[in-house]
């Protein structure tokens, strides 16, 4: 069990194949029928990086996320809460994790799992108007979004602007496909890339192939 | 972290309760609708299989009925009512062989039964929620569209020509994609209107009665009176008569 460069996430080999853990903050959570490693002690529980982007783009080399022991971070495209289970892990209990969606049906699911962490908290708003939960949220050191929406780009700027630190990261999961179908994906990378060094430093960007078709991921930094 | 009145702990309360509250009231006759027609497929599909897997082991003891009787559900209830006709290929069956076939039958017809009653409730759902469009389109493909668009609200505020191809996004995808022949309907060809047109006019029927189902869906969302009877008989009068 090895940590990757001070990511908080660890890595195991299993002969060829590598493995994803985060230290496990409460021992005996086991939410989404993970597997659960133990070493020297310490619990720790596997990150699929088929199901986390943000794990996704650590297994493709990315090596600074912006997330450490007491961020607070804003998590928008919560989903059922997989990836901010281990968000929250990695912010440890000094850090805290604001974890919105805006489908009914994932947040019910998204709630038991907020409930079962003292360091997260659930939001039912859509990302596209930070007016709505802005009483709810305070401002944080990291961004982080996985929206599929025409407009993502844009959403993530907005949320940025309202609750991004100076200085704070920015993470976003860019779906190509869902900015538009019919248009090759590396044109739209180049494109979004380009808007989002108006604003921010990017830090650093990778394509989430094979584990996502079609995304790329970047890192940025609020000028 | 501290630097606000709240503590994390306090707004992580108010959150919680506020976002099940949210939740609460997110619950909708449509999701109901949503759910019924879920549960009708589901169903269909498993009385489908057993049936098959019922049909082999019966047709040990009386092939020629199993060969005869097509209709799944008939052919479910002769086999519980034991009146099936003498067989010459078959052999005859133990008490306790029939009996475990029996078993499988009353099953079956058990979930028939489910699957009858879900359709009569989704028709009685939708007479309340969505008049006009049971009436245009019936309660199958009134509720998949529903399904598909994700609310009445959402349905209401599609396009005629989204609502044409509701179902078909596969078809739909592959010929923004690849620049295949585009798709002509999606639920809606299953509609008697469309089955019973002629192949070259299945395209415009579809056209037509997407919008009409359109315009019934904006009348229901935005709590109109009942226009769904004229809407259909204009459709009918078009394309109804070969």
């Amino acid at each position: 069990m090895e940590q990757i460069n001070k990511t908080r996430i660890f890595e195991k080999r299993f002969g060829k194949k590598k493995s994803y853990f985060t230290k496990s903050l409460y021992p005996n959570y086991r939410g989404f029928s993970e597997r659960i490693e133990r070493f020297k002690g310490e619990e720790y529980r596997e990150v699929m990086p088929e199901r986390s982007k943000l794990v996704a783009a650590i297994a493709k080399g990315l090596s600074q996320t912006g997330i450490r022991e007491g961020s607070s971070v804003l998590y928008l495209g919560a989903s059922h809460g997989y990836t901010p289970s281990f968000v929250s892990d990695i912010v440890g209990e000094s850090g805290c994790v604001f974890s919105l969606d805006f489908a009914p049906r994932v947040v019910r699911d998204l709630v038991f799992v907020c409930e079962s962490r003292k360091n997260m908290l659930p939001l039912l708003d859509d990302a596209f108007h930070p007016e709505n939960y802005k009483d709810l949220v305070f401002d944080v050191d990291v961004v982080y979004q996985d929206i599929a929406q025409r407009n993502q780009l844009e959403i993530f700027l907005k949320n940025c602007d309202a609750f991004l630190k100076h200085g704070g990261f920015g993470l976003l999961a860019l779906k190509a496909r869902s900015v538009d179908v019919s248009r090759k994906p590396g044109d739209i990378f180049n494109e979004v890339e380009k808007e989002l060094a108006k604003k921010m430093i990017i830090v650093d960007k990778r394509k989430l192939d094979p584990f996502e078709k079609d995304h790329i991921f970047f890192v940025v930094k609020k000028k | 972290m501290t630097e606000n009145s709240l503590s994390f702990d306090d707004l992580r309360k108010k959150a919680i309760e506020l976002t099940k509250k949210k939740i609460k009231e997110s619950v909708s006759k449509d999701l109901m609708i949503i759910n019924a027609i879920n549960n009708v497929e589901e169903l269909e599909k498993s009385i489908n299989v057993l049936t098959g897997r019922l049909r082999e082991w019966y047709a040990l003891t009386n092939p020629e009925l199993v060969n005869k009787i097509s209709d799944n559900e008939k052919f479910v209830e002769i086999v519980l009512k034991d009146d099936a006709s003498e067989s010459v290929m078959g052999a005859p069956l133990d008490s306790d062989d029939e009996k475990a076939v029996k078993a499988q039958a009353v099953s079956i017809h058990a979930l028939i039964q489910t699957k009858t009653f879900l359709l009569l409730y989704l028709e009685a759902t939708m007479d309340v929620v969505c008049k006009n469009v049971l009436t245009l389109s019936g309660s199958t493909i009134g509720a998949k569209l529903i399904r598909e668009a994700g609310s009445l609200k959402r349905l209401a505020y599609l396009q005629s020509s989204t609502v044409q191809l509701l179902g078909a996004e596969k078809a739909l995808f592959r010929h923004i994609k690849t620049g295949a022949r585009s798709p002509k309907y999606g639920h809606i060809v299953n509609h008697p209107l469309i089955t019973g047109a002629k192949k070259d006019d299945r395209g415009k029927v579809a056209r037509a009665l997407a919008d009409k189902i359109s315009i019934a869906a904006r009348v229901d969302y935005f709590k109109g009176e009942f226009i769904g009877e004229e809407l259909l008989k204009e459709l009918q009068s078009k394309f109804g008569n070969k």
